[in-house]
């Protein structure tokens, strides 16, 4: 018992710290190399994310619901429960904001 | 200087001095006939004159229109531009949905059972925080409002492939319970047998949650989540010397001792598919006999795919187990599983939606035990505003409410 404890301790340490790793060096990477820290979205990409993931687990959502400031918390919420990269999340907001 | 004479008053002047000159030649009608007309047009110059000078005095110079048309590119500018919600660092945003019911079981009578408004509350600071709260108001049995805490973040959004969650967050075993269960989102009126209060699926945990999403080679996507908890409360029936049930709401308590460890990792090899597996374990101290430590595993595995605008499929299954323990009142194992199989059409252009769904449920009590076929039709006001006609065919223990088919309809919005 106490060993596959361990083992799943280790594991999902071992996830985690390897993402927490990545992440912060890919952020350094971008760093040293540009100026922006955060790449900008991509309206054309996002059109095509767009279509591709919201349908995933619900009915499509009009662009025009919502204002563009309001598109981005719903955005992050939506990055988070789909599992979307920022750069995805990026790409969506900016389609959205863009189409509304 | 301008010549101050044009050529209809050179005209007139000229028609005046011709008149004069042969006045002595012509007859006195036709003098009486020039020297009218040349009244009128002494009088027509005069309105003319007067026009001018009115004219002149209320037109605006160049440089008054040039000043206008400055003040308006401003003004231009200053709606394109100044739109204070736009460049706020803190941007509030309310979400959520709401759901009213009728439903009427083989048995019983028919009756709104069914009242809950889900408010979700979003704070987002720059591309930092995000702060997410749900609330579940729902109107009771006895007509008491039931409020519950059906998750609590604080969300710090580490980098593009992590946001790290702290407070009760929605178990992220499965599908379901984390991103189907909102009414406007689930086909059906009801959820997946197994995937309720204290049955086969986790519902919400206690802790902190690493998830995030990585691209794969070029149009494959993965995601995650993995997270650290207080674990479920197991409940004991004494009395039958079984365990009653596995409740995992989320604790804000840890009287074991002992911390639960999960996850799930999800594939996307094309748009449109997901495969996902997931799991749970630790050990657990049911209540009463925290001292009494017993194993605690779940595990998960689940797929959906989109076909076009039109066809959703989608299936999970899920099992959670407690380990024996010789010491406890309740000394036996016990499993609690559950899957289904779900598929719905668009009949689109129309508004109209068909939906099928098999579950199965098996808990260590046969009166928990369920079948289930059910069918479904939907029509969409709009996306997000849906009426809900379903029937559900259930098979249990004979006599007991899960052997009762129900007409169910639900009326949901999600905003």
């Amino acid at each position: 018992m106490k060993m596959q404890k361990l083992i799943g301790i280790g594991f999902f340490g071992a996830i985690a710290y390897s993402v927490l790793v990545v992440g912060i060096q890919v952020t350094q990477i971008n760093t040293a190399v540009a100026d922006e820290v955060v790449p900008a979205g991509d309206i054309g990409r996002g059109a095509g994310l767009w279509a591709q993931n919201c349908a995933r687990c619900h009915n499509m959502r009009d662009p025009k619901e919502f204002r563009d400031d309001l598109w981005k918390p719903i955005m992050s919420h939506m990055r988070i429960r789909a599992g979307l990269t920022g750069q995805d999340t990026r790409d969506i907001l900016v389609f959205l904001q863009a189409s509304n | 200087m301008k010549n101050r004479f044009n050529t209809r008053q050179i005209r007139i002047i000229m028609m005046g001095t011709m008149l004069a000159l042969l006045s002595p030649f012509v007859s006195a009608d036709a003098v009486s006939e020039l020297k009218n007309e040349l009244e009128l047009l002494k009088k027509q110059i005069s309105d003319m004159q007067q026009l001018l000078k009115s004219q002149q005095k209320t037109m605006a110079s160049k440089k008054e229109v040039e000043a206008v048309k400055q003040e308006v590119k401003g003004v231009k500018e200053v709606a394109r531009t100044g739109n204070e919600w736009g460049i706020a660092d803190s941007v509030v945003h309310l979400a959520g949905y709401a759901a009213v019911g009728y439903t009427d079981s083989e048995r019983a009578d028919g009756g709104f059972n069914l009242v809950t408004f889900n408010p979700i509350f979003h704070y987002q600071y720059k591309d930092l925080f995000l702060l997410e709260a749900e609330l579940e108001i729902e109107v009771g049995d006895d007509g008491e409002t039931e409020v519950e805490l059906e998750y609590a973040t604080i969300d710090w959004i580490i980098n593009d492939h992590a946001v790290l969650l702290a407070g009760k967050f929605l178990s992220p075993l499965g599908q379901f319970r984390q991103n189907i269960h909102p009414t406007w989102v689930n086909k059906f009126a009801s959820a997946p047998i197994g995937y309720g209060h204290d049955q086969a699926a986790p519902l919400a945990e206690v802790g902190v949650e690493l998830r995030g999403g990585f691209n794969v080679m070029q149009s494959g996507r993965a995601n995650y989540a993995v997270y650290v908890g207080n674990g479920p409360l197991i409940e004991i029936d004494a009395g039958e010397g079984e365990i009653e049930a596995v409740e995992s709401e989320g604790l804000a308590s840890n009287e074991d001792g002992e911390l639960v460890w999960g996850g799930r990792l999800g594939i996307l090899p094309v748009p449109g598919l997901e495969f996902g597996v997931s799991g749970a374990w630790g050990d657990v101290g049911p209540e009463g006999e925290e001292n009494l430590l017993r194993d605690y595993r779940a595990f998960g595995v689940d797929a959906a795919y989109q076909i076009g605008s039109a066809w959703d499929f989608r299936g999970e299954y899920i099992r959670q187990r407690v380990g024996s323990q010789a010491a406890s009142a309740a000394p036996d194992a016990a499993t609690f599983k559950a899957w289904y199989l779900q598929g719905a059409y668009k009949f689109l252009p129309s508004k109209w939606e068909v939906v099928a769904r098999y579950g199965d449920y098996e808990s260590p009590h046969a009166s928990q035990n369920q079948e289930q076929w059910a069918i479904g039709a939907n029509y969409l006001f709009a996306s997000n505003a849906i009426a809900k006609f379903a029937y559900e065919f259930n098979d249990g223990l004979k006599g007991a409410a899960t052997d009762d088919d129900r007409f169910l309809i639900q009326l949901t919005y999600g905003f």
